[in-house]
């Protein structure tokens, strides 16, 4: 089987150049003259050579035959050898009766109504509530679609300032935690189910111990946005004497607000403008993938980055390739110790520019050239440029912060007189905690929200100081790490079945309110702490009371309250305005100087130890949040474990980063799992040869590797929180002298990369700040196929791939509008993931350090669909308006199309994946199968599926303006993309329309189609990617 | 003879397959499918009789895509005040004051899977309930008066296919001040 296989690949090898040959055009042929940098090349139309995987740049696409590594699905015997002829003859005379039999009579449906009829809901009709996202601490405005009772979609609020209508991958995902039939079904006391009032009784008696010794009780929370949640927090300040409240994250900017308080006389998060700022330059801060709010920080950055305003430069420091330095101008690799070196070099050089006493800088970092550059650039835009640094380190953020303030930016591009509130924690707080927990000092810790036993950097001591504990309570909605260890779990509901609010910058505020009641027997915490206070009052009255006493008197205007009230729950977000407080003197950006210092001594000895040990195989170890799992807190949901990682393509698994010149040296390629040793522990991760990953430095995601979550997330990659100790009272997320060692053990990594290679033809396309207004000639290409009828309309999307960072939560809003099924990491492996949408990442230029770029590609509805032309069945064809329409009941599964399918965008359903237990995730269960669409089909084995455009909403906007009895607007109907990217990268819309913003877009001069040479004539266009050089 | 033998036989044949054929065209089908309900409701008295209007039961077919089988609340809107009383609607008011559901009626028009058919969408466009529901207000036990097949959706669709195809025809479409319901032909009208 093995040979005939490997002489079939060889016969693709062969094959390969001529039709390469075939596909090739003009422009490609320029496009692989060869060049040095990517970035530096010049000509119109000529773009640079893009590779996936370094393995592509060093082999070309023509070695790779068109199933590199062979082909998936032969690789183990997956159930195979079993089925004889013989078995199959049985099966199919008796599957031929069975059919015959049972098509006699349809079975039997009942049908129950409601008893009592709704006002509000109709069977069928969808309901829209403006709710708060609890996917992570930023506190996104959603409008959740609910059908029939239970929501099924997370939408993004365009009512925001702040977000705008945007969402980000994680909160399109939260929906599905909802439905995890893993979460507690109702409260437990020393790990058995009882009932509420007896946990009740429990924690009362504990309580009214802690207050006869006056022991301390300690509320042990992650970040709250929550006014009214922080009001019930007073109230237990003033219930009991020894109450105090401590936050933490697991990936904290304890630091940021620490070097805000010395520099501002103000413990906040500046809320940043990016969209104001012509430069920026990013210090190792994922502001476009995770840091602090990356869904407003991504919009900011599209909107200001828009060719149509004048030109702006990104500069990205980082040691780890991630979602922003992907999308930099320019991207520099530096190894984590040396990014306060980086800080301070800058530093030094504005301070000269701004005529400031002398920085004593340390040896530059990096090339000198590009320092200069890069503060030339910054100085140029006094005022309009932001420094920002997702480093947890006092002394880089107080550098950072003195930038900001050398440069004008303060009140501009930075504002810390409206802060963002998204991140509270203190680590220097929770480690002195556990260190009185050891004590024995803590009478009684409430934990709400967190899971320090998983997260935090020493799980150990904490479930030892735990122990230690007479009363330990938690909110957590599973028995997790930290749950398991506790005394009482009082499960708190899902943000979904919430009341709740939020304000994630100071004035800006968002309503949340439940939209199902819930699931399970689960009290939401807020109403749990009222409760142990003896306040009685459900969470809504309370809500209700609070916005009525301290939100209404903060508007400053005459309203009634109930009209107030209603309208804000309907909106769901208010704007306060900016609070009338006197700013806090200015505290002189604090000692800067003294922390530059610092970073310098630093940086020196850093640099000094590893050559006087001459230790070069010692590395550094950035530890980052992915966009997939950020802290791990929703690491049970399979949309989220199966979406691929922006950068690696990589789903199911962390991954340890290694610099491709790194694994040469070291002869280690993808999936050779490696062992990392620091005193702090040692894990095991497969290798992963990262382009752009700094040469000496190491880069693994946290948030994987969780023991105690579910069935999908359990012991899914590795831990690497244990890493990220405390220096200078902030958890640092690197760490120094690691070694690496091969365990000779070897993983195939379950990636999206490698199958769905461009073959060296010109699929991106990108051009600089400097061509646009002098477009190329279009080519008139000829055309076999006669021209189509047209319609009355013809649907058509616009994708902007200067605007696209990657983010993917287009990936799972699809997957969540869709019925998208998740298959697993075995099947992935085989390359057989679902996805209607896929981000394809290209590099181009030098592995060490290329430019990047993300495409999303699905179904391109083409005018002269190759796919139709081969289908036996006639299961594929085009609708009148221009959609490829895949009919399910008509496909018999030949997969001619597929394989016909230039764009690779074509899935088969080679399983049941509703019901199966071989696919146990949401769809084998019945809770989880709530978060199914009903408006659109639930696919079985044996069908093809795509990208239908979302045709369903099509029609349900077709159907309310036949309903209200006037035409449709254009930008009334969104697909589930669209809706929720936060660059408004997707536009969709009638191409008939001269009008419509889709046609206006596909008019303008960066307009290309991929793979137009071949005539498939799609009705997906993509525009350019522009290259930002400079800012002249 | 023999000419007629086989003539004979030609025709036995034939007529046995044409029937086996129609036979499995029909296979599915479930036309003049009346079962009983678990209730002895009757749209004979309702909707015939005291001639209630369809969509005040069916209230969804206006708005969405189910036509929905009525709460019992809303029995309660007219049996709450009528003095005649029986087993039955005595289980209805016992249902409504609980607010359990009473029963699982029996679907009596299944269309196929991968079908989508919105009742809004219809009813909005002027079409009556009998055209696919047959004379429901004759009825006294519920049953399936038309088959359901596509082909017998596509044959009103034909007919009242109002997709323009030439620029004209477009064009006076966006000048039109009200859109008219075109009747689709798409697959992805229906299915997806």
């Amino acid at each position: 089987m093995s040979d005939h296989c490997n002489s079939a690949n060889d016969k693709l090898v062969t094959l390969h150049p001529g039709r390469r040959g075939r596909s090739r055009s003009a422009a490609q042929n320029a496009a692989e003259s060869p060049h040095g940098d990517g970035s530096a090349n010049g000509g119109a139309g000529d773009s640079p050579e893009y590779w996936k995987s370094p393995e592509e740049l060093h082999n070309g696409p023509s070695l790779r035959g068109e199933f590199p590594g062979g082909l998936p699905s032969l690789d183990h015997n997956e159930q195979a050898g079993e089925t004889t002829r013989r078995d199959f003859l049985t099966l199919m005379g008796f599957t031929a009766t069975a059919a015959g039999l049972a098509a006699c009579r349809a079975p039997e449906q009942k049908a129950i109504p409601l008893a009592v009829a709704s006002d509000e809901m109709v069977p069928g009709v969808a309901n829209y509530y403006a709710t708060t996202c609890g996917g992570c601490a930023s506190a996104c405005s959603l409008v959740v679609k609910q059908r029939d009772g239970r929501p099924i979609k997370i939408e993004g609020n365009e009512a925001s300032e702040l977000f705008g209508g945007a969402t980000c991958a994680t909160g399109q995902a939260t929906v599905l935690s909802l439905y995890d039939s893993e979460r507690l079904r109702g409260p437990l006391w020393q790990g058995n189910p009882v009932e509420w009032h007896e946990v009740d009784e429990q924690i009362a008696a504990g309580l009214a111990a802690a207050r006869a010794k006056q022991g301390k009780i300690v509320l042990l929370s992650s970040t709250i946005t929550s006014p009214s949640t922080r009001e019930i927090i007073e109230r237990w300040r003033r219930a009991f004497p020894g109450f105090r409240h401590v936050a933490y994250d697991p990936v904290s900017a304890t630091a940021l607000r620490t070097a805000s308080a010395e520099a501002f006389g103000r413990a906040v998060i500046p809320h940043y403008a990016f969209d104001r700022a012509r430069v920026i330059v990013g210090l190792d801060a994922d502001f476009l993938g995770t840091w602090l709010s990356p869904v407003e920080f991504a919009r900011q950055y599209a909107r200001g980055r828009s060719p149509e305003r004048p030109p702006t430069l990104h500069v990205q420091f980082e040691s780890g390739m991630s979602v922003t330095g992907s999308n930099a101008d320019q991207r520099v690799a530096v190894a984590p110790s040396a990014l306060g070196a980086v800080a301070v070099a800058l530093l030094a050089r504005i301070a000269r520019r701004a005529n400031e006493p002398e920085v004593a800088a340390p040896a530059d970092p990096v090339e000198a050239a590009v320092l200069d550059q890069v503060a030339d650039e910054l100085w140029k835009h006094r005022g309009e440029s932001l420094v920002v640094s997702g480093a947890n380190d006092v002394a880089i953020q107080l550098v950072v912060h003195a930038l900001n303030r050398l440069l004008g930016n303060i009140g501009k591009t930075f504002d810390v007189d409206r802060p963002s509130l998204q991140r509270q924690g203190d680590d220097a707080a929770l480690a002195a905690l556990v260190e009185e927990m050891q004590r024995g000092e803590i009478h009684t810790l409430i934990l709400y929200g967190v899971n320090p036993v998983y997260d935090h950097a020493d799980g150990a001591e904490f479930l030892k100081g735990l122990s230690r504990v007479a009363l330990s309570i938690s909110t957590a909605d599973r028995r997790d790490e930290t749950s398991a260890a506790v005394q009482a779990v009082c499960p708190d509901h899902h943000f979904l079945e919430s009341w709740g609010d939020a304000e994630p910058v100071a004035g800006y505020l968002s309503l949340r309110q439940p939209t199902i009641a819930p699931l399970f027997n689960t009290r939401a915490a807020a109403e749990s702490l009222l409760r142990w206070i003896d306040d009685r009052s459900d969470h809504y009255s309370f809500l209700r009371d609070y916005w009525k006493t301290s939100v209404l008197p903060r508007k400053h205007a005459l309203l009634a309250f109930d009209a107030f009230w209603d309208h804000t729950l309907e909106r769901g977000v208010l704007d306060l305005g900016p609070e009338n407080d006197a700013p806090p003197p200015d505290a002189g950006g604090g000692d800067w100087r003294a922390a530059a210092a610092v970073l310098r001594d630093e940086s020196q000895q850093v640099a000094g130890a590893a050559g006087a040990a001459g230790h070069d195989d010692r590395y550094e170890l950035a530890l980052f949040e992915s966009v997939p799992m950020r802290d791990g807190k929703n690491a049970n949901n399979p949309w989220l474990l199966e979406l691929p990682d922006p950068i690696t393509k990589v789903t199911w698994d962390n991954v340890c980063a290694i610099a491709p010149a790194l694994a040469t040296r070291l002869g280690l390629s993808d999936g050779d799992v490696v062992s990392l040793a620091t005193p702090a522990g040692t894990i095991e991760l497969p290798a992963f040869v990262q382009p752009g990953q700094h040469a000496h430095t190491l880069s693994v995601a946290v948030g994987y590797g969780r023991q105690q979550v579910g069935k999908a997330g359990n012991n899914v990659g590795a831990n690497a929180f244990p890493f990220a100790k405390l220096v200078r009272g902030a958890r640092r997320m690197w760490t120094h002298g690691v070694t690496l060692t091969r365990t000779g053990r070897h993983e195939k990594l379950a990636g999206t990369q490698g199958h769905s290679s461009m073959e060296g033809r010109p699929i991106v396309l990108e051009t600089t700040r400097d061509q646009l207004g002098h477009p190329d000639e279009a080519e008139q290409l000829p055309n076999l196929w006669s021209e189509r009828p047209q319609g009355e309309r013809s649907w058509g999307m616009s994708i902007d791939l200067d605007t696209c960072t990657g983010c993917s939560a287009c990936v799972v809003a699809c997957q969540a509008e869709n019925n998208v099924p998740v298959v697993g990491k075995d099947q992935v492996q085989r390359q057989r993931i679902m996805h209607w949408i896929r981000i394809d990442r290209y590099y181009s230029g030098s592995e060490d350090n290329p430019q990047s770029l993300h495409q999303p590609m699905m179904c391109q509805h083409c005018g002269h669909a190759p796919c139709e032309t081969v289908c036996p069945v006639v299961a594929t064809t085009t609708s009148s308006e221009g959609l490829n329409q895949q009919v399910y009941n008509r496909c018999i599964g030949t997969r001619y199309c597929a394989n016909n399918c230039p764009y690779k965008v074509r899935r088969f359903n080679w399983y049941n994946y509703t019901q199966n237990s071989d696919f146990d995730y949401h769809m084998a269960n019945p809770v989880g199968r709530l978060v199914l669409n009903p408006d659109v089909t639930v696919r079985s084995r044996g069908v093809m599926e795509k990208c239908s455009m979302c045709v369903q909403r099509i029609h349900a906007v077709k159907n309310a303006a036949v309903k209200r009895g006037e035409p449709m607007q254009d930008g009334e109907i969104k697909t589930a993309c669209q809706q929720a990217c936060p660059t408004d990268a997707i536009v969709f819309g009638d191409l008939n329309d001269p009008n419509s913003q889709v046609a206006r877009r596909m008019r303008g001069e960066r307009t290309y189609r991929v793979l137009d040479e071949l005539g498939t004539r799609p009705n997906v266009a993509y525009l350019k990617k522009v290259r930002h050089g400079h800012t002249t | 003879m023999r000419a007629l033998i086989v003539l004979v036989g030609l025709v036995i044949t034939i007529i046995v397959a044409a029937t086996g054929v129609t036979r499995l065209f029909r296979m599915g089908m479930q036309q003049g499918y009346a079962p009983a309900q678990p209730i002895a409701f009757s749209h004979k008295l309702h909707a015939g009789d005291n001639k209630v209007p369809c969509l005040y039961c069916h209230y969804g077919a206006r708005s969405s895509r189910h036509a929905g089988i009525p709460s019992s609340s809303i029995c309660m809107n007219c049996h709450g005040l009528l003095e005649k009383q029986t087993m039955e609607i005595e289980r209805f008011k016992e249902a409504v004051q609980l607010d359990r559901p009473l029963v699982a009626w029996t679907k009596v028009h299944n269309l196929p899977d991968f079908v989508y058919f919105n009742h809004s969408r219809h009813v909005l466009s002027g079409v009556v309930c009998q055209s696919c529901h047959g004379p429901v207000e004759t009825m006294q036990r519920i049953e399936q008066a038309m088959p359901l097949t596509m082909g017998w959706c596509l044959s009103c669709h034909r007919e009242h296919a109002g997709v323009p195809t030439s620029t004209l025809e477009r064009a006076a479409r966006r000048f039109s001040e009200t859109p008219k319901p075109a009747t689709g032909l798409d697959c992805a009208s229906c299915h997806y």
